[in-house]
């Protein structure tokens, strides 16, 4: 019997849906036909009517249709004043569906930042928040205990959008029983154990501390222009982007969007800094180590790198 | 005796929530209400931002438009600081918009628009078992192979903006990238693949061979010229759109707006067809009579929308968004706004694009017929024709390790607004700042047009009257309805509006459906 797939767009922009729809070697519809994995719904997708879809979800929240994975897109809305009726579908708001659905589902998917830690609505008066987490602190819309019928809690897949590997590679291991080992935030070890500066062509400025302070040149934008490469977890410079290319290799700053505090308060493209070291530092790294460190790493930088001589 | 129907239908395959209501007398609309039933509050979350945080948090809006948001927030930057990009930055800020928009035209029409040809209420029609082979979810040899080839022409935004969808690699000045030869190449090769497959598979002829399709009967002569013709998805497509009707419903208010888009650099050989500095030129068109554009004319109404009252309507300068609701206020209806130019509702799009730069084909079957379902999709397929050939001559002119930025002064205190089009149509973010944060911005998105709501005067937006007049043979059903709302490339994801914090709501028990 094939498994079943129930993909629900909340709060979102459609993003992780068109990165979904960016997998390559096996592409998403291969994919699916290799798991087995029968879409009941995706809304861009599906050809059924609206009288069909209603019927499709009486009977899995009834019990007469299995659901192993739901796929949530998008952040719970709750506003305003917890009504949900800033999103609602066919008169009720969305969250109660997603309330209904997440019962029957082996696995409940937080696709995106936005499902994961609420995003971009998260401080809004849309009162966004994700499936399980709101921003860093566990609870969100379905609370700390929700466990999915498969045992599980929520997995978090977050990114804006979600890398397309991650997307299929955890649809993957759950359609085939593999268990995904998780961190604290409930993201899956596999993906979210490495920092996105890892794989960027730009390490070697980096080691040396060759920093710019504006766009269109070579060296790391860690220092000045606001990177979040070394405090952000994700394979974007593992994978890259349509096995291509990636945010910071082409220069462009990494907005941290893995990140619960994603978006940040503060400006982007501008790193707060302390006597001109970043305010916020990798992991486990002493401030003073890494003062001492990065000043002599800028004294050995090699002329080829100062003169940005290096292609990236 | 005629009976009056009212259905509710929530519409799938737009990006976005979406529902409609009509009321059908003797199997026929008689009026329609088009819902947005979603609200994010976006702009809201601008204001007190960092002066470029437009850059990062605008494509959010829209997973389909993300880089024609950072085509619209870059350029209402670089009004606001006089920034004067390099031609090889505008090159390429061009070239990967017009990749977003020559996948999303196939990925609209096959994934989503034509999905609807295999409706069981389609089953006896001859085309019938043909439709059900290209275009069944998962399964049709044209999904298939929409999915394969659009993936990859995106690979050009990965190579020139790290990713896709949501980059931010324009910026005032420029782009902050540095293709390479290499990556040019690439992007080349890129293209010469997508056009390839377009030309052999969705035109079944060449782009040239298209392009001297240049009035209604040329159509004819064009699909009965060959096997190849009739065969190709384009086609095809138009043999089913014709055999169901689509060129007789949805025609709507008959008026066009574009915003113009593609600036011509410096010294390219690409040239415009009204010589107004851009590929795709601006104006609006009431019919096929086009005038010259003035951003200054649109208002916005929000007399039956879920947001404060405004008094005839406003410019996005000083737009406000503030949710209004109240469980006893029944007039209103959705969480878009009214647009309107001139205060005359319009579509954009595709279409709109053709008619204001003056296509023939298009002018000749806007002239014979007006505005259809089947025109409007005609429009969408056949785009890429006008684009592909300027992102080649763009793709070559271009130097490798070239000059792509131009350090603009800092942004201190300022307004601006930065106009373009999305796939599905005009686009504009209207933007101030204020020592450095931004103190206003409104977006008016394509779909903000499409979807539109009534406004002060109690007229239809364009979707809604364009529903006026269709036939529906199965309530239970409405596939008609489908057809029409579907051929505006609907992406609801971006009627997104922002609230001041801590104003009362009050209950909201809207909609009703």
């Amino acid at each position: 019997m094939p498994k079943t797939l129930y993909w629900l767009q909340c709060g979102g922009c459609g993003g992780d849906t068109m990165s979904a729809l960016s997998a390559e070697t096996p592409d998403l519809v291969e994919t699916l036909g290799h798991l087995d994995l029968e879409v009941l719904w995706h809304p861009s997708i599906s050809v059924g009517g609206h009288l069909e879809h209603r019927r499709l979800i009486e009977s899995i929240v009834n019990g007469k249709q299995r659901l192993d994975i739901l796929c949530v897109e998008g952040a719970v809305i709750r506003g305003p004043g917890g009504t949900g009726m800033y999103d609602k579908f066919a008169g009720e708001p969305k969250k109660n569906l997603l309330a209904r659905l997440a019962r029957q589902a082996q696995f409940v998917v937080a696709m995106g930042t936005c499902a994961s830690f609420g995003g971009i609505g998260a401080d809004s008066e849309v009162e966004a928040t994700g499936v399980q987490f709101h921003r860093a602190e566990k609870g969100g819309f379905l609370g700390t205990t929700f466990v999915s019928q498969g045992g599980t809690p929520v997995i978090n897949l977050p990114g804006c959008p979600c890398h397309t590997e991650v997307i299929v590679g955890a649809l993957t291991a759950l359609a085939t029983g593999e268990a995904l080992e998780l961190t604290g935030q409930q993201t899956p070890v596999e993906w979210y154990g490495l920092l996105i500066h890892q794989g960027c062509v730009r390490n070697e400025y980096h080691e040396y501390r060759v920093e710019e302070s504006d766009f269109g040149k070579k060296g790391c934008l860690f220092f000045h222009l606001g990177c979040h490469g070394p405090l952000a977890h994700g394979p974007c410079n593992k994978f890259l982007w349509g096995r291509r290319s990636s945010k910071t290799r082409v220069g462009v700053p990494c907005f941290g969007c893995t990140r619960p505090d994603f978006p940040q308060p503060h400006p982007f493209f501008y790193t707060r800094n302390i006597a001109d070291i970043p305010l916020e530092l990798p992991e486990g790294v002493d401030r003073a180590h890494y003062l001492a460190y990065k000043g002599m790493a800028a004294a050995a930088a090699p002329k080829r790198l100062q003169k940005r001589e290096t292609r990236v | 005796m005629s009976q009056r129907v009212t259905i509710e239908v929530p519409v799938n395959r737009v990006e976005g929530d979406l529902e409609i209501r009509v009321e059908l007398e003797g199997g026929v609309v008689s009026n329609a209400w088009c819902s947005g039933t979603m609200y994010r509050g976006f702009e809201r979350i601008l204001v007190g931002r960092g002066a470029m945080d437009g850059l990062v948090v605008t494509p959010r809006v829209c997973g389909i438009c993300s880089t024609a948001h950072l085509m619209a927030a870059s350029r209402a930057l670089d009004m606001i600081v006089h920034a004067e990009p390099p031609p090889d930055a505008t090159r390429m800020r061009n070239v990967t918009l017009m990749t977003e928009h020559i996948q999303s035209d196939m990925r609209h029409a096959f994934l989503m628009f034509a999905v609807d040809f295999v409706n069981p209420i389609y089953k006896a029609r001859p085309l019938f078992a043909e439709a059900v082979r290209r275009y069944e979810p998962f399964k049709g040899q044209t999904v298939l192979e929409v999915i394969r080839e659009t993936k990859k022409v995106l690979e050009i935004v990965a190579i020139i903006g790290g990713q896709w969808p949501h980059s931010s690699y324009m910026v005032p000045g420029g782009i902050v990238s540095v293709p390479g030869r290499g990556d040019l190449r690439q992007c080349r090769l890129l293209l010469k693949q997508y056009r390839d497959w377009y030309e052999r598979r969705v035109l079944g002829c060449s782009l040239s061979r298209w392009l001297d399709v240049r009035r209604a009967s040329d159509l004819d002569v064009w699909l009965e010229e060959s096997d190849a013709h009739r065969e190709s998805e384009l086609g095809f497509f138009i043999r089913f759109a014709r055999e169901i009707g689509l060129d007789g419903i949805g025609k709507g208010h008959g008026n066009f707006v574009s915003y113009g888009s593609f600036e011509l650099p410096e010294g390219t050989q690409v040239r415009g067809p009204r010589r107004d500095g851009l590929l795709v030129p601006a104006g609006f068109a009431q019919g096929t009579r086009v005038r010259p554009f003035d951003q200054m004319k649109i208002v916005e109404h929000t007399d039956y929308s879920w947001y404060k009252p405004s008094e005839g309507g406003k410019h996005p300068e000083e737009g406000e968004t503030e949710p209004y609701a109240t469980g006893h206020e029944g007039k209103r209806y959705s969480w878009a706004k009214a647009p309107r130019y001139e205060g005359a509702p319009a579509e954009t799009g595709p279409l709109a694009e053709m008619i204001v730069a003056g296509s023939p084909l298009f002018a000749d079957l806007v002239n014979r017929g007006g505005s259809s379902v089947l025109v409007r999709e005609l429009a969408r397929l056949t785009r890429p024709c006008e684009l592909i050939p300027a992102m080649e001559m763009w793709l070559t002119e271009a130097v490798g390790d070239g000059t792509y930025y131009k350090a603009p002064t800092e942004i201190a205190t300022g307004e601006g607004y930065g106009l373009t089009e999305a796939a599905r149509g005009a686009l504009g973010h209207w933007v101030r700042i204020r020592n450095g944060f931004i103190e206003h911005y409104q977006i008016i998105t394509p779909t903000a047009w499409h979807a539109s709501p009534r406004d002060a005067s109690g007229v239809r937006g364009t979707t809604e009257e364009a529903l006026v007049g269709t036939a529906v043979a199965d309530p239970a059903n409405p596939v008609e309805l489908g057809h029409v709302v579907r051929s505006f490339d609907h992406c609801l994801v971006c009627t997104v509006h922002t609230i001041r914090r801590g104003r009362e709501l009050g209950r909201i028990t809207v909609g009703g459906a």
